[in-house]
């Protein structure tokens, strides 16, 4: 089973304090961490996971600035056989649209039987480039899969659905599949794998090498384009109860009496 | 002329709610587009469906195929690629149900469209239509152009575009021969795999101390379960709890989780995702116990502690114990 795994290397907003950037068209991601988007840190686990079942190969590719080298070699300690790093600067600003079109176009012409990223990723929340990348390279596809077995020449999965229903589909190989998070439990990467990889050699590929033409992806290639961000109005809010956590507490535990919260 | 379809979604023989709200947002985008207003509706057995959707939209086309019984992404992006490719310009409606996930992006690459998913709201200005949608973990708003594309696709947030019936004179059914046909689809469905049940019920508990990432990796889990019973109330949780395998899946409040709606639902270390808010039903006191100022949770809770989970948390199970004396 040949699988190639696309990771996005994305801010951590889930905790920091969001600004936003002059001009409002972004935040302000300078002073962020930034790590693989955790719906894909499954991805990379599951395909690690088939190839250890059923044998093969598998190939992590990420269309990511400079830095997100630590996140491909991290990849490889997890037991990927294989990384590749697409960048130009030509890439940056590049809409879900572009960024599958540059992975088609490195995807176009390798073998594969299943690609796999993870639904949507944290910082765009759009989940668009799996379904693109599919229909660019002709293959079906499915979303917010959550548990992937092998038939001959097929795949069966169990798909998310919402309020707790899942739904069993077949589907045909190759395939692309869009994982959901908690399909697996991602491995403790140990210091021992990570010295292994650490001079694996990890291509980068360019615009140009990919055969691309610099229209065809950033915000040229794009087919949206954020106009401007904000931070959502503030509404009424919570009434924030301050003083340490002692004080906090001990009114807290009394608006709860008062209110019922304590049965 | 903009026009604007409105894909329809059902399951077992019965429109989904997410068919009705992407009506109302089209119903809003032709009038501000100046254009018709189209259902699609793919189906194996378009009876009484259609009727009620004509009886809300001025044209439903129909298109009857077994292999739309269930839904099926790539028979619906193949046949949808069929009908619309000389519709243009036209906007494409649906909501941002998992399942419409699955055919969006494909079949917005099939039309060459421009694609906007999970749109919580719309402005035209000078016939050009932008969509609003969030971004950074939902933690920030964000304004959407479609570079003055002539098809464009939008998903919709579900709950973002509350139905209200439209009156009027029924509109007109019209059926079109299935584009896909003679087409074995790549993807087939095989059944429905039920919710695990467990042994507590979170949908039916007044009191709810809820869990979210903020407890961290390796948590105490005694000590949410000892505040859990001192409020007398059930542990639930958000997504990432039942990632981690810290609580079974039948904890978890949310979209993809268990609706519930409790009397006070205490929020600890949750940040306040929409899919995780859009399981809280009625109007509980939501309490909210967050480090982060900004965290969204807040803006649903009517009382909030901006503070370390593991301090609050020990000192609130002992002021709960004393003033139960
Ligand atoms: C299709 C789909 C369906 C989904 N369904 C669901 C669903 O049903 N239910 C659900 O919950 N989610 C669901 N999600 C995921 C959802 O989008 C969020 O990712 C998830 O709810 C986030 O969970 P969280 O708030 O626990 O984690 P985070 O967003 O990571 O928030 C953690 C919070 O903890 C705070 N924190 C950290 N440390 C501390 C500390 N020491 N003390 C106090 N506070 C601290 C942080 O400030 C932060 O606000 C779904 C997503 C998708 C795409």
């Amino acid at each position: 089973m040949d699988i190639i795994v696309c990771v996005k290397w994305v801010p951590d907003t889930s905790e920091a304090d969001l600004a936003i950037a002059g001009g409002a068209k972004d935040i302000k991601k300078d002073d962020l961490d930034h790590d693989i988007n955790d719906w894909d840190r499954f991805a990379v686990e599951e395909a690690v996971q088939i190839k250890e079942k059923v044998g093969g190969k598998v190939t992590v590719v990420s269309v990511a600035p400079e830095d997100a080298e630590e996140m491909l070699r991290e990849s490889l300690a997890r037991g990927a056989d294989e990384a590749f790093h697409l960048w130009d600067d030509a890439f940056e600003g590049s809409d879900g649209y572009a960024v599958a079109t540059i992975l088609a176009k490195f995807i176009k012409d390798r073998p594969f039987d299943l690609i796999l990223t993870g639904t949507l990723a944290d910082d765009d929340c759009s989940g668009q480039v799996g379904g693109m990348l599919a229909a660019m390279l002709g293959v079906p596809n499915a979303v917010l899969v959550s548990s992937i077995e092998f038939l001959d020449r097929k795949v069966k999965f169990k798909k998310e659905l919402e309020g707790g229903l899942y739904e069993a589909v077949e589907m045909d190989l190759p395939a692309q599949l869009s994982v959901a998070t908690g399909l697996n439990e991602p491995r403790f990467v140990s210091i021992r794998a990570v010295r292994k990889v650490a001079s694996a050699e990890i291509p980068v590929i360019d615009c140009g090498e990919l055969g691309l033409d610099e229209s065809q992806v950033g915000p040229q290639g794009s087919k949206i384009q954020v106009e401007e961000v904000a931070m959502p109005p503030e509404g009424e809010g919570a009434e924030i109860i301050g003083g340490g956590a002692e004080e906090a507490a001990g009114r807290l535990a009394e608006i709860l009496k008062e209110k019922g919260g304590i049965g | 002329m903009t026009r604007i379809f409105v894909l329809a979604e059902h399951r077992l023989q019965k429109l989904r709610d997410a068919t009705w709200e992407a009506l109302e947002a089209g119903r809003k985008l032709a009038a501000d587009l100046g254009g018709e207003l189209n259902c699609i509706l793919l189906t194996d057995n378009a009876a009484g469906m259609a009727d009620e959707l004509a009886k809300e939209c001025p044209k439903v086309l129909v298109v009857e195929d077994p292999k739309f019984e269930t839904f099926n992404s790539d028979s619906a992006m193949k046949a949808l690629a069929a009908i619309l490719s000389d519709k243009a310009p036209f906007m494409l409606v649906m909501g941002n149900s998992n399942s419409m996930m699955d055919l969006a992006p494909g079949l917005a690459v099939a039309l060459d469209a421009a694609l906007a998913t999970d749109c919580f709201a719309f402005e035209v200005k000078d016939g050009r239509p932008a969509a609003f949608r969030q971004m950074y973990n939902y933690k920030v708003n964000a304004k959407v152009s479609f570079k003055g594309a002539e098809k464009i696709v939008v998903t919709l947030r579900g709950g973002a575009f509350p139905f209200s019936s439209g009156g009027g004179a029924a509109g007109a059914v019209e059926k079109i021969a299935s584009p896909v046909a003679d087409e074995a689809p790549r993807k087939r469905f095989l059944n429905y795999v039920e919710a695990e049940k467990g042994d507590v019920d979170i949908a039916s508990a007044d009191i709810i101390v809820s869990l979210g990432r903020g407890i961290g990796d390796e948590p105490d889990m005694e000590i949410f379960e000892s505040l859990a019973d001192a409020m007398g109330g059930v542990l639930a949780c958000s997504r990432p709890i039942v990632d981690k395998n810290l609580l079974p899946k039948y904890h978890q409040v949310g979209t993809s989780g268990v609706e519930v709606k409790p009397k006070v639902y205490l929020a600890l270390g949750i940040s306040g995702a929409f899919q995780h808010v859009g399981g809280i039903k009625g109007a509980p006191l939501i309490v909210a116990v967050n480090k982060d100022a900004k965290a969204p949770i807040f803006r649903v809770a009517q009382y909030g502690i901006v503070g370390d989970l593991n301090e609050v948390v020990p000192a609130l199970e002992e002021k709960i114990k004393d003033l139960k004396g």
